[in-house]
């Protein structure tokens, strides 16, 4: 199935993930799944800046 | 004493102290009401009868002795169950857990026993703390007692539902999108996310590592502020837990609101997601009485409310997926579908997607540090609606997401919902105050002189 608004096909998507058996037993909740992540990923505004870094940081090890 | 199911816990930990009711007589009282109701609103998963009233007894004794440990000492508590304790199966409301029995308490629950508080048993939720209200799972939903047609909002459902019906002064919850603050505000009670890495999480089964919460939910806003006395505390073995100590003298509940610097961030309710009218005039008059009680307020602007909730949601969908990746793979079958739709939203984002997210993180803490340095606390809306009928797929999924929670998911910052008022139809309404990270005594003020101001802590469903 091509998502018209995930822009993509779910289902290969899936198969890919590992989900052959969602995809073939539970297609609806496969595509509304693709749907809702496609949302999410769109209200994320674009990063001013490019070197940002990710919080949390990686946990540092101190040496004493 | 006649109604016992009300009372709170610290006006328990007065009645014991006074000899006017024992922990064996109130557990009793409960079991017997839980007994005669439970069947109705299915907010207990497991009933744990025998333990408490052993531990009850045991309590008795310590008080009757002059041991009494502090003001928990005797109260029972409901847990969500999702958190472990031992001996009891921890199932999250969920085919795939009916057999994982816990072997050892989460801190969180040891820290309960120390303070004495007798555990009454698991409470529904919502599957694996996402979801929604299912009827494919082993266990009904649970249903909210003001309307037993309505959600009682979740995850953390059994919790607020119990709450609410009087089946326990205390409970738990856990809240990673906002699922301690949601039942809070459906059931008409008080509910508290603190700041993340306050309360430990090790031994409560994850949803999203970075987002996870765990927090006290009950009828007043002292014996919140009871609650996390107990149960905060810095713990070693989990990674992200903070070395803070949090104390709350009773005196800073009494201080009142005089003084007090309110950002009311408007926006979130009236341009970012339009609430329900009566959702908004509720909020305005939250604001009015806090004015009258001599706080300042004025209005704050954040990052619009989609984008915060965009990128909480794509953290909160990447690490669940990450957790419950083999399970999907292998048992689609055994979880809901609504889990299922949720938890499978993370096999469609890339590596990149969760990094972005993270690198937006920081700025958004930023900004809601900045206006926290101009104000104490913000007043937003909780949830944009009354409760809708527990039936109604369609309304719950166009409502569940209509929420101004997440976002203090995503910043760690401390936030309480609490009760502000009733829908026409007789629901209750909340407010959502927040505070400065691991600045719970200022928030619990706040929340303190509102309540002291407004009573609605006092009203109880009509048919409980």
């Amino acid at each position: 199935m091509k998502s018209a608004q995930a822009g993509f096909d779910a289902y290969a998507l899936a198969r890919e993930a590992g989900l052959e058996i969602a995809a073939s037993e539970f297609p609806a909740d496969v595509a509304a799944a693709a749907q809702a992540a496609a949302h999410a990923r769109k209200a994320m505004p674009d990063l001013d800046n490019v070197v940002a870094e990710p919080w949390p940081p990686m946990r540092i090890r101190n040496v004493s | 004493m006649s109604d016992v199911h009300w009372l709170t816990a610290a006006e328990l930990s007065a009645a014991y102290a006074a000899r006017r009711i024992s922990p064996v007589e109130l557990v009793r009282a409960l079991l017997d009401r839980i007994s005669a109701h439970d069947s109705k609103i299915n907010a207990f998963i497991n009933l744990d009868a025998t333990a408490a009233l052993d531990a009850a007894r045991e309590a008795e004794k310590e008080i009757l002795a002059g041991r009494a440990r502090g003001p928990l000492h005797g109260v029972p508590v409901g847990i969500k169950d999702i958190i472990d304790i031992a001996g009891l199966p921890t199932t999250c409301h969920s085919k795939l857990m009916l057999d994982n029995v816990a072997r050892e308490d989460a801190p969180v629950i040891a820290r309960l026993r120390a303070a004495g508080a007798i555990l009454l048993g698991k409470l529904a939720l919502h599957e694996f703390a996402t979801g929604g209200p299912s009827f494919d799972l082993p266990f009904p939903p649970a249903r909210n007692p003001w309307n037993l047609d309505h959600h009682p909002g979740g995850s953390s459902s059994g919790s607020g539902a119990a709450l609410a019906a009087g089946f326990v002064p205390l409970a738990l919850g856990t809240d990673t999108g906002g699922s301690i603050r949601n039942p809070a505000g459906s059931c008409g009670l008080v509910g508290l996310k603190p700041t993340y890495g306050m309360v430990s999480r090790r031994g409560v089964f994850p949803l999203s590592f970075t987002l996870d919460h765990v927090g006290p939910m009950a009828r007043s806003v002292r014996d919140i502020a009871l609650t996390l006395d107990a149960i905060s505390g810095h713990d070693a073995r989990d990674p992200g837990s903070a070395a803070v100590s949090y104390r709350l003298s009773g005196a800073e509940l009494e201080r009142g609101a005089h003084g007090l610097r309110v950002g009311y961030v408007r926006h979130f309710h009236e341009t970012d997601m339009i609430a329900d009218s009566q959702v908004a005039a509720a909020l305005d008059e939250v604001a009015r009485t806090l004015k009258q009680e001599g706080a300042t307020v004025r209005d704050i602007t954040l990052p619009p409310l989609h984008e915060i909730a965009g990128v909480q949601r794509v953290i909160m969908q990447a690490e669940s997926w990450a957790i419950h990746a083999a399970w999907l793979r292998k048992r689609p079958g055994d979880y809901a579908e609504s889990t299922r739709r949720k938890l499978m939203s993370g096999a469609f984002l890339s590596a990149g997607d969760y990094v972005h997210a993270q690198r937006h993180r920081p700025q958004m803490i930023d900004a809601i540090d900045a206006v926290l340095r101009e104000v104490d606390v913000l007043l937003t809306a909780n949830t944009m609606d009354p409760a809708c009928r527990i039936d109604d797929a369609e309304s719950l999924a166009r409502t569940y997401p209509r929420q101004a929670r997440s976002p203090f998911n995503l910043t760690g910052h401390p936030a309480l919902a609490m009760m502000c008022g009733r829908s026409k139809a007789g629901l209750p309404l909340s407010v959502q105050f927040v505070g400065r990270a691991h600045d719970e005594v200022t928030l619990l003020r706040a929340a303190a002189a509102y309540e002291r101001a407004t009573q609605w802590h006092t009203q109880r469903p009509p048919a409980f």
